[in-house]
């Protein structure tokens, strides 16, 4: 009896011990499937010293090194409209680029997950707290108009959209977290009084980007190499958020027109820290850049949106267009 | 359609593809029977003709072909695995939801819902997603998954991500988008269905896909319209042919925001439930089922007597304001 007892306690066991080693197996299956997504592989992929370009992620300032080195006119653009990519050769299938120009560029295109590095990194940096900066200008004015309930999402879309975005490389770059104040600002905000906290509050969220900025070299934030790319960076988003506010020439959703707004003013700003140098060293790009960025500011007349749109999303397509390409080439 | 990017060109040839394939599928539809995907079902299912001449809603879709139409993706073998890629655009649709209101979506492959994506159990999922809507997005599938698939990091504007997970459990699940706050981007048109059929395939049914979702047109908190499949009361106007006596499987998914849940009713029958589609033995009969936000259902009936039969969420102020259909049961040929 207490044999048999043993025995069936023996077979229990070894059948559990079947059970688990068939789920170690499923789950080692499972890892080992190639991730040829590979959103999740986390270690740099270079190609020799050269850092790679992811085609899904890449701003347009980084896609233009791919244009440049193929010499083909609006590169940048047809990469990013043609999105998403399952594997590099897509830019060949999807007729982006002939085989020939592919072979030219494999080595430097991946859609693995690349830690960014370098210049691109700081961009890439510098574009996030760019977003975070327009929306809070445009949350500042909102809130100096006491228009309260206007000025919320954008105090909400820097914690929402933007922050956890950053975080990392506000950790990696030693700045103290903002996210307690910002979610502070926008409980106050939601409230819905008016009361002396808003300001101090919105005065620290605002100064702890600005030294979020200050961390990036100062030579930089006077660079038009450097500047260029994150006004383009931040125009491509205020693009897009104008089409989603505008519907039969009317505005129909005022907080995509007030996002666009401060990503354009913010924009403007910066053009203005580099206005100078480009007037003195890059004359001709200077040229092509400073009246069409003054034609598109005025469709933008206020903070409180017009009821019809100055001008139509299209016109803005094509405004924003032309300072990306006049950026070009500097 | 709104078409912020200038990429007018090649969005309308994609699409031109999309819609002409959509078509094929129509008439193959219309001409006869139900491929289902479904192994060794060797029963066919008709479906009955389609209302002619519908008019086009959103981009060329209205919900009679949204009803069901299942994606099933790209189909490859990676290391003996069966891989189903899809490619999913967030953008930006002015819809005209009734001859009053339009509406700027934020959507999923310019339609709300989304496509519904439809893969077997153990599958491997490869969703290549590319936000081209403004606002960061992202696509928040429901079901098991690691953490890094889980959908909440934000894909800014213009920038693609690639989630890849197993398709597990069986099921029907979704897809939304997870950026706060969830009620605008869901309320937008933000979301989706995931079907993930069992090992075992379900017996025959003429299948089709009801998602319930609604609209704060004015940004107030509050749902001013309601609807099946995207658009108010389309179903009302052009009611949904069923076959007399032939079983029709509904995968069902209440997406409005605002509201805690919805009450689904059918007129003159009952339905056999299977909770969340993690079953395929029923858990019960009724003629109302009451969903919160997110939950979903595959609901299952056949009806003996022809004629037409409403069916809509028993809170009856969201049927008046558009969550409304009706079935027209026809008599075999």
């Amino acid at each position: 009896m207490k044999n048999i007892l043993r025995f069936l306690g023996i077979m229990a066991i070894g059948g559990m011990l079947a059970f688990l080693i068939s789920c170690n197996q499923n789950q080692s299956n499972t890892a080992s499937l190639p991730n040829s997504a590979g959103t999740q592989s986390s270690s740099p992929v270079m190609a020799g010293s050269k850092p790679q370009i992811n085609i899904n992620t890449a701003l347009l300032s980084e896609l233009d090194k791919l244009e440049a080195k193929l010499a083909s006119p609006a590169l940048s653009n047809k990469i990013q409209a043609s999105r998403p990519y399952a594997n590099v050769q897509e830019l060949v299938t999807k007729k982006i680029i002939t085989q020939a120009q592919f072979d030219q560029v494999k080595e430097l295109v991946t859609i693995e997950t690349i830690a960014l590095t370098g210049k691109a990194k700081d961009v890439d940096y510098m574009v996030k707290l760019g977003l975070m900066k327009g929306h809070l200008l445009v949350a500042k004015e909102l809130l100096d108009l006491q228009k309260l309930d206007q000025a919320e999402p954008h105090i909400g879309h820097p914690v929402e959209e933007i922050y956890a975005d950053v975080e990392d490389q506000l950790k990696e770059r030693g700045v103290a977290e903002f996210k307690t104040s910002l979610v502070k600002l926008q409980d106050l905000v939601k409230a819905g009084k008016i009361v002396p906290q808003i300001a101090t509050e919105f005065t620290t969220s605002m100064e702890a980007i600005d030294k979020a900025i200050a961390k990036l070299p100062a030579a930089d934030l006077q660079d038009p190499k450097f500047i260029l790319p994150v006004i383009n960076g931040l125009l491509d988003t205020a693009n897009s958020e104008y089409g989603a506010a505008i519907a039969e020439g009317k505005i129909k959703e005022i907080v995509e027109y007030q996002d666009s707004r401060g990503f354009v003013v913010y924009s403007s700003t910066l053009y203005e820290q580099i206005s100078p140098t480009m007037a003195k060293s890059y004359a001709k790009n200077h040229q092509a850049i400073a009246p069409v960025l003054a034609k598109l500011k005025p469709t933008w007349p206020a903070a409180i949106a017009p009821a019809k749109a100055v001008t139509s999303p299209e016109e803005v397509t094509k405004m924003i267009k032309a300072i990306e390409e006049a950026s070009n080439g500097l | 359609m709104v078409n912020p990017k200038g990429t007018s060109g090649l969005w309308s040839r994609r699409q031109m593809l999309q819609w002409s394939l959509a078509g094929v599928g129509l008439t193959g539809a219309t001409l006869g029977c139900q491929k289902l995907n479904s192994l060794g079902s060797s029963k066919a299912i008709a479906i009955p003709p389609l209302p002619q001449n519908l008019p086009p809603v959103m981009n060329n879709l209205n919900p009679m072909t949204v009803l069901r139409d299942f994606d099933y993706g790209t189909v490859t073998q990676e290391n003996g695995r069966t891989i189903r890629e899809f490619r999913i655009t967030a953008q930006n649709t002015n819809v005209q939801l009734n001859s009053a209101v339009s509406f700027i979506t934020w959507n999923f492959n310019g339609r709300v819902p989304g496509p519904t994506l439809r893969a077997k159990e153990g599958d491997r999922l490869r969703i290549l997603f590319f936000n081209q809507s403004g606002h960061a997005h992202t696509m928040h599938f429901h079901g098991v998954h690691p953490a890094a698939m889980d959908g909440i990091k934000p894909v800014r504007n213009n920038q693609a991500t690639i989630y890849e997970f197993d398709a597990e459990p069986y099921g029907v699940h979704l897809y939304h988008c997870h950026i706060a706050p969830v009620t605008r981007h869901v309320g937008k048109g933000l979301y989706g269905m995931l079907i993930i059929d069992p090992p075992t395939p379900r017996p025959p049914a003429d299948e089709m896909v009801l998602v319930m979702g609604a609209y704060d047109v004015n940004d107030d908190g509050k749902n001013e319209l309601y609807a099946f499949n995207g658009i108010p009361d389309y179903y009302m106007q052009h009611p949904i042919p069923l076959y007399q006596n032939q079983l029709t499987r509904v995968y069902l998914l209440n997406m409005i925001e605002w509201d805690v849940a919805a009450t689904f009713h059918i007129h003159a029958n009952f339905f056999d439930i299977y909770p969340i589609g993690m079953t395929t033995k029923a858990s019960g009969r009724s003629d109302v089922v009451t969903l919160g936000t997110t939950e979903r259902h595959i609901l299952e009936f056949a009806y003996s007597f022809p004629g037409n039969y409403m069916f809509h969420p028993h809170q009856d102020f969201m049927a008046e304001a558009g969550c409304m259909g009706s079935f027209e049961v026809i008599p075999p040929n």
